[in-house]
C-alpha cells in the first residue's frame, strides 16, 4: 500500500516536473541541495514506516526544516566563500547510507524467513 | 482513515515533491550548456555570465512591453485627431525606412560562415576566417543592388551601423558577432541574387577563400528592427 502510493507519486513527479517551467540557474544549486534534503527526509521516513515508529510531526517537519536549513547554509556558504553545503551532503548522504541499510536489512531479514517457512512447509508435506 | 493511509499519503505527497523537483533540475542543468568545466573559478565566471544574459534578456522583455504599450498610448491619443493620425502615420512610416521597426518582404538570404579546411594546407590562415572587410563589401553590393532592409545575424543596418574587427569576432552595432554570419536582405530577389555571379564576390569567397557561402532567395525575409536608441546631438536642420 505504501510502496504502492509512492511508485504512482513518483511518476507523477515525473510527468509534473518535465511540463513545468525551468527554474533560472543561478537558483538550481539550491534547489539541488533542497532536493538531497528531500531524498534525506523520505529514505528516513520509510525506514521509520518499517521499524513501525513513524511520526507525522517529526517527518513533515523534517522535510521542510531540512530542506531549508540546507538551502540557509548554502547561501550562507557562498556569502562567506566557504563551501558550506558540501558538509549538508555529507550529512544527508551518510544518513541515506544508513537508512537504506536499515531498509535492506528488514527486508533480506523477511525474505530469508520466508523461504526458510516454505521449505520447512515442503518438508512437512 | 487508517493511521496507513495517512502516512502513504503524506510519503506519496513528499516522493511527488521530490521527483518533480529532480526532473526540473535536471532539465534547467542540461539545458545550460551541459559542459561542466573542472575550474570552480571558471564555473562561478559562466554562472555569472549566464546571470548577465538573463538579467538583458529580461530587461529587453520589459523594454519590448512598454514599446508595445507606447503604441497603443499613441495610437489611442490619435484616434480622435485627424492631424495627429496624420502625423502618426508620417511615424510609423518613418520609423520603417530608418529600421525602427520590424519589417518583412521579398529578398534573400546569405549565409557565410569560416572554411573547415585544414589550416596548415594553406599559405595564409587568415583567408579561412570571414572578416569585417568582407561583410562590409558584402553589406556594399546588397545596398548597390538596391536592398532596402539588411540585418546581419539580427543586427540591423542602419545608417549608424558600424562593422568592426574585434578579434575573432566582428562588431555590429556595437555588440558582438560570430561566424557563421547570416545576412538577410529585403529587395527584388532576382537583382540580388545576382550577387551569386561567376567573378563577383561572393563567387571569390567560395573559390579563392573556399568559405562556406550560400545564397537563397526567400519571398519573406524578416528583418528585426534596431534594438539600440538612436542618439543625434550635433546634427541641427538648416534654415
Amino acid at each position: 500500500m505504501i510502496f504502492f502510493s509512492i511508485l504512482i507519486a513518483c511518476l507523477l513527479g515525473v510527468v509534473v516536473g518535465l511540463n513545468t517551467p525551468m527554474i533560472s540557474y543561478t537558483y538550481s544549486s539550491y534547489l539541488a541541495i533542497a532536493i538531497i534534503a528531500a531524498l534525506d527526509s523520505v529514505f528516513g521516513g520509510i525506514s521509520s514506516v518499517i521499524d513501525k515508529k513513524f511520526n507525522m510531526k517529526t517527518f513533515i517537519s523534517g522535510f521542510f526544516g531540512n530542506a531549508i536549513l540546507a538551502i540557509l547554509l548554502t547561501v550562507l556558504g557562498e556569502k562567506l566563500n566557504v563551501d558550506i553545503y558540501l558538509a549538508a551532503i555529507v550529512v544527508f548522504v551518510g544518513r541515506m547510507f544508513m537508512n537504506l541499510g536499515n531498509i535492506r536489512r528488514y527486508y533480506v531479514e523477511k525474505w530469508t524467513e520466508k523461504i526458510k517457512n516454505r521449505t520447512q512447509k515442503q518438508k512437512n508435506s | 482513515m487508517t493511521n496507513k493511509k495517512i502516512i502513504s499519503l503524506v510519503l506519496g505527497i513528499m516522493c511527488f515533491a521530490l521527483t518533480a523537483g529532480i526532473c526540473i533540475q535536471v532539465k534547467t542543468v542540461n539545458n545550460t550548456n551541459s559542459k561542466v568545466s573542472k575550474n570552480y573559478e571558471q564555473n562561478n565566471l559562466r554562472a555569472e555570465v549566464l546571470k548577465y544574459k538573463e538579467k538583458y534578456d529580461n530587461l529587453l522583455r520589459e523594454l519590448e512591453e512598454i514599446d508595445e504599450q507606447l503604441l497603443k498610448e499613441i495610437d489611442k491619443a490619435a484616434a480622435n485627431n485627424s492631424e495627429l493620425e496624420e502625423s502618426n502615420k508620417k511615424i510609423i512610416e518613418g520609423n520603417k525606412v530608418i529600421g525602427l521597426s520590424e519589417v518583412n518582404g521579398t529578398g534573400v538570404i546569405i549565409t557565410i560562415s569560416d572554411s573547415e579546411i585544414d589550416q596548415n594546407s594553406v599559405l595564409d590562415s587568415s583567408d579561412l576566417l570571414v572578416h569585417d572587410k568582407d561583410i562590409l563589401k558584402i553589406v556594399n553590393e546588397l545596398k548597390n543592388a538596391g536592398a532596402e532592409a539588411i540585418s546581419i545575424n539580427g543586427q540591423r543596418v542602419i545608417l549608424t551601423t558600424s562593422i568592426v574587427c574585434g578579434g575573432n569576432i566582428i562588431n555590429i552595432n556595437g555588440e558582438k558577432i560570430g561566424s557563421p554570419f547570416e545576412i538577410k536582405a529585403i529587395g527584388l530577389p532576382e537583382t540580388l541574387a545576382n550577387l551569386n555571379r561567376p567573378g563577383g564576390f561572393l563567387n571569390y569567397l567560395q573559390e579563392e577563400r573556399k568559405l562556406k557561402v550560400n545564397l537563397k532567395k526567400d519571398n519573406n525575409v524578416n528583418i528585426p528592427k534596431y534594438a539600440g536608441v538612436l542618439n543625434f546631438k550635433h546634427i541641427k536642420r538648416d534654415k
